[in-house]
């Protein structure tokens, strides 16, 4: 394995290492939102990785924009809903979203 | 000479997603995430994805950091934020070592099983364009972007409708 693939291998392993620490280290619904997303740049590395390796990148660029389309989907709306979470509970701490109801 | 640079910007990517994890300050936080991008952003492009370089940039670097330093300022988490400085620090203080053990279990891994992958040649996409391959082989991809981006506008829309008894 060459020293290119290896790395970009390993910084991919990371990177949804770290995004799964601050999902399970953090309270606070925004870092929740930027941990998702830290793991969605490590999906979109493996995926231009996978295009090195099989020699053509035209698929995996493909794939990578339906990746940003929905990356960007998720962070407005999960955004939104933490606007809202905080406009009902003057909180964004997750532990104090006790009150569903409505 | 493009390896040396591809390797220094995925070592960063890794510093400022580190960095990202460890900030308390959550503006702080989000330009990490925005210089994440922007890394990526680079590594696609000297990887040969262009087009994905460019929507990685624009996209994600900018309207996604503009989103959430909009979040952040609607939410003044700063001012509610319960956890102090000293406490934050103790949460994310095991982080780098997690990566560091992390990193080298996969390295032990992949040396003792010999894990082996070399790039290949492929002949199957030689002569088309990026273009050709977006627009008349993915085109379900194209329609379920589509589908995706008016679900999350319609999403927005309902979150942040007026009430009617307002």
């Amino acid at each position: 394995m060459n020293t290119l693939t290896m790395a970009m291998l390993v910084t991919a392993f990371l990177l949804i290492v770290t995004g799964l620490f601050m999902l399970v280290r953090t309270n606070n619904l925004i870092r929740i939102i930027i941990a998702v997303e830290i793991v969605m740049k490590a999906i979109t590395l493996l995926l231009i990785l996978a295009g090195y390796i099989n020699g053509s990148e035209l698929l995996p660029q493909a794939f990578i924009v339906t990746v940003i389309v929905i990356e960007v989907v998720v962070a407005v709306v999960a955004a939104g809903i933490a606007i809202r979470i905080y406009r009902h509970n003057g909180d964004l701490d997750i532990r104090k979203l006790n009150r569903l109801n409505g | 000479m493009n390896e040396t640079i591809l390797l220094i910007c995925l070592a960063f990517i890794v510093i400022a997603a580190i960095a990202c994890a460890m900030f308390r300050s959550m503006l702080k936080c989000a330009v990490s995430l925005a210089v994440v991008s922007a890394l990526l952003a680079c590594v696609l492009y000297l990887m040969g994805a262009t087009w994905a370089a460019l929507f990685e940039l624009s996209v994600c670097a900018g309207l996604v950091t503009v989103v959430f330093a909009s979040a952040i300022s609607l939410t003044s988490t700063s001012r509610h934020q319960p956890e102090n400085e000293e406490e934050h620090r103790k949460r994310v203080a095991g982080l780098p070592f997690i990566l560091i053990a992390t990193g080298m279990m996969l390295m032990v891994v992949i040396a003792a099983t010999g894990f082996h992958i070399e790039p290949q040649a492929n002949a199957a996409l030689v002569g088309l364009s990026f273009k050709d391959v977006l627009w008349n082989m993915r085109q379900a991809d194209v329609l379920g972007q589509i589908i995706v981006i008016l679900a999350g506008a319609f999403a927005v829309a309902i979150l942040f409708k007026e009430s009617d008894k307002a």
